[in-house]
């Protein structure tokens, strides 16, 4: 199997998707000539042409409401908001518009729309370019969310995002996009709500998102060293959630870990807890435990975020509070 | 306005009954005619369905004996108010500090070990909870070793373990725990046993060609599950049959001879010991008993006996192998006249034809009431079952 870095994988994926359907085409600030700030969209332009591949205004409302009035007219448009943090300016238009008009006109209008952000912590980007909001969105009835760590399901799940007659919003982050992985020599969609047992294990089960399945894998290392069996599954898609997939482990370990690099409190953690003790409530053996930020704007200071974001060093705690060792 | 379940007249004559168990809880939803909870009669316990339908809001005798008619649960509407019950179970005396609740802290600290039960309460986690409802344990007699003291998974499961740890029992006081019918039963026939003049004999089979042939038996038949009692079961009968003076009963003024070998199991039931009886074992193939056996000591150990699965035995099998016992006399099970006690197979050197070899062995004591037969009659009867175990075949 090739192996590509998650933003080859990203990329690939575009360019498949444009290749195979002239519906699709993306738009952003920044995307064609330069390629995208994170470097994403390069060599799109030039196999694809300035019609396909559109640099945008800086205005982040136009950008998903141009996208909208595509969708809605028939594209599969790919919207790219350079910042997740930038989410807020278009947040009209994702939660009033997107998810409402299939809901509103009877199921007349589909909104086919995919918006593609980027963010995260640990290159020392400051409170305003570094959040992890996906909370905002799996809140909203009408939008599909995901949140990929991997090449493979990035690109997987990227095609079925485009493909889907529903807006989704695609999470990807920063840190991951040089990361490698082995993909599939055909591209697979993968499909929404089915969450992947990233490692299989009998003693706690780590429920993990983004960069957070990645610092887990590590906690679960050197878990292993103690005795401790630990179980990761990365949920993929945050809505819809996969909760048979969660409870079914959680049934088997008899104890929880839910990590995300997003501050902790109201986080996407808070509301898989709230699945798991109630679907699970009798095979719990020990309080489900969360891991994310602390509850603070992230700092510049690179010693100040390293303080605030969650390491491998955090999930490891957790899996030790659960075990009680 | 709640209803209120009384204490059933199940019978003439019957003043009292004992409940021994709800099958609903506090809170549950219960139909009309649905089984509410088990009274304990003299022989068999029975299932008493509900005459209301509602929620099943509070149980007033929660188990023990009580008078026919007296109020012992009340069933109504979801959240309805109820009067006080006549017989309040004791609380725990409650204990003066005052916890503080450290469960709300987002990172928690270490603490020393605190005693599960503060203010009455045990803190336990909701998997411990329902390990130790499964099986029967209560779980204020368990010492917790997770965080603060916490009762988790594995302190139910080492309880399970240790069934005799001294932690359960209060320091100090004497426990007097009532006598249940089967209790009593038990007590009473025994009792009644020890008034034969008996007399015991044993012998020592080699099993090897038995465990063959139960191998076999088990890959012809993977549905059932055959077991050496089952094929003992068998080869009784035949013995039996052959041996029919055994096969009786003495009585004060005949002996009775039965014609069929109809063998009791002992099951060691959780509520006590108990015989139910497989019917004409001479009769059935093997397969067929491994069935009738499974079916009958399922049923015991579920409480779901019958009077009828308990009478007409003509003799009986006790079985501690399990155990690893290797050898024990069984008390007689009246009125049959002979009871077969059954201990482990073991690995024992044997000598062979000048050498030493190793070879599965066991021992089987007969115990006989030598009022019904002699003691010639007894030892061929179980020279006879010893030549059947060792070389199955011959038992055809």
């Amino acid at each position: 199997m090739p192996e590509l870095t998650y933003r080859e994988a990203v990329r690939d994926g575009i360019a498949q998707a444009m290749r195979a359907d002239d519906s699709v085409f993306i738009m952003g600030e920044d995307i064609a000539e330069m390629g995208g700030s994170m470097g994403v969209t390069q060599g799109l332009l030039d196999e694809f042409g300035p019609e396909r591949v559109r640099n945008t205004p800086i205005s982040e409302m136009a950008i998903v409401g141009a996208g909208i009035g595509a969708a809605m007219a028939g594209m599969r448009p790919i919207v790219e908001i350079m910042y997740e943090d930038f989410l807020t300016l278009s947040l009209e238009q994702i939660v009033n518009q997107a998810a409402k008009h299939r809901y509103m006109s009877g199921g007349q209008l589909t909104v086919p729309l995919t918006i593609r952000t980027q963010g995260g912590a640990g290159w020392s980007p400051g409170a305003q370019h570094a959040q992890q909001l996906e909370a905002w969105l799996v809140h909203i009835p009408g939008l599909k969310v995901a949140y990929p760590s991997t090449p493979e399901d990035v690109r997987g799940l990227l095609w079925t995002s485009i493909h889907d007659d529903n807006p989704v919003v695609l999470f990807e982050h920063r840190l991951l996009y040089p990361v490698k992985g082995e993909v599939p020599e055909q591209l697979e969609p993968i499909p929404f709500g089915k969450a992947r047992v990233v490692r299989e294990g009998t003693d706690v089960t780590v429920i993990a998102i983004g960069p957070l399945v990645h610092r887990a894998l590590d906690a679960a290392k050197q878990a292993e060293e103690d005795g401790i069996s630990v179980e990761i599954v990365d949920p993929r898609t945050l809505q819809p959630l996969d909760e048979e997939m969660l409870v079914a482990s959680v049934k088997k370990t008899n104890r929880a870990v839910v990590a995300h690099e997003a501050v902790t409190r109201m986080g996407f953690g808070a509301e898989v807890a709230a699945v798991l003790q109630h679907q699970a409530f009798d095979y719990l053996d020990a309080p489900i435990e969360r891991v994310g930020a602390k509850f603070t704007p992230l700092a510049f200071a690179p010693v100040m975020e390293q303080y605030v974001v969650p390491h491998a060093e955090d999930v490891l705690a957790a899996i030790r509070r659960t075990v009680g060792k | 306005m709640a209803s209120e379940v009384k204490l059933p007249r199940l019978g003439q004559g019957m003043e009292s009954g004992t409940v021994t168990k709800w099958l609903k809880n506090e809170g549950d939803a219960v139909a009309k005619g649905e089984p509410l909870y088990e009274i304990d009669t003299d022989k068999v316990t029975q299932e008493v369905e509900s005459d209301f339908a509602g929620v099943l809001l509070k149980i007033a005798l929660r188990e023990g004996e009580a008078p026919v008619g007296q109020t012992i649960a009340f069933i109504g509407e979801p959240g309805e108010e109820v009067a006080a019950p006549p017989e309040p179970e004791p609380e725990p005396a409650p204990q003066p500090e005052k916890v503080s609740d450290t469960a709300v802290s987002d990172t928690p600290v270490a603490a020393p070990p605190a005693p599960a039960t503060s203010n009455g309460r045990v803190k336990a986690s909701p998997l411990a909870r329902r390990l130790a409802r499964e099986r029967g344990i209560d779980i204020a007699t368990l010492r917790g070793t997770g965080p603060d003291g916490r009762i988790v998974a594995r302190d139910v499961e080492g309880a399970q373990a240790a069934p005799a740890a001294p932690a359960a029992v209060p320091s100090g006081d004497i426990e007097s725990i009532p006598l249940t019918n089967i209790r009593k039963t038990i007590a009473r026939r025994l009792t009644a046993a020890w008034q034969a003049p008996v007399f015991q004999l044993t012998v020592t089979a080699d099993m090897t060609r038995a465990n063959e042939l139960v191998a076999r038996a088990r890959e012809l038949n993977p549905d059932v599950r055959i077991t050496v009692t089952d094929l003992l079961a068998k080869v009784c009968a035949q013995a039996l049959m052959r041996h029919r003076d055994v096969n009786v009963q003495y009585s004060e003024d005949a002996l009775l001879r039965f014609p069929n070998a109809n063998i009791g199991i002992a099951v060691a039931a959780p509520q006590g010991l108990i015989v139910p009886v497989v019917r004409g074992v001479e009769r059935l193939s093997l397969a067929e008993v491994a069935v009738a056996r499974g079916d009958i000591v399922g049923r015991a150990r579920d409480n779901k006996l019958t009077a009828q699965d308990l009478e007409d035995g003509t003799f009986t099998i006790s079985n501690l192998g399990m155990f690893g016992i290797e050898q024990f006399v069984a008390v007689l099970n009246p009125p049959q006249a002979a009871i077969l006690a059954v201990g482990a197979t073991v690995d024992t050197p044997v000598a062979r034809d000048g050498a030493v070899e190793i070879r599965p062995l066991l021992t089987l004591t007969l115990t006989v009431d030598h009022r019904a037969v002699d003691g010639a009659e007894g030892a061929d009867f179980l020279r006879t079952v010893k030549t059947f175990v060792e070389d199955p075949a011959l038992a055809l």
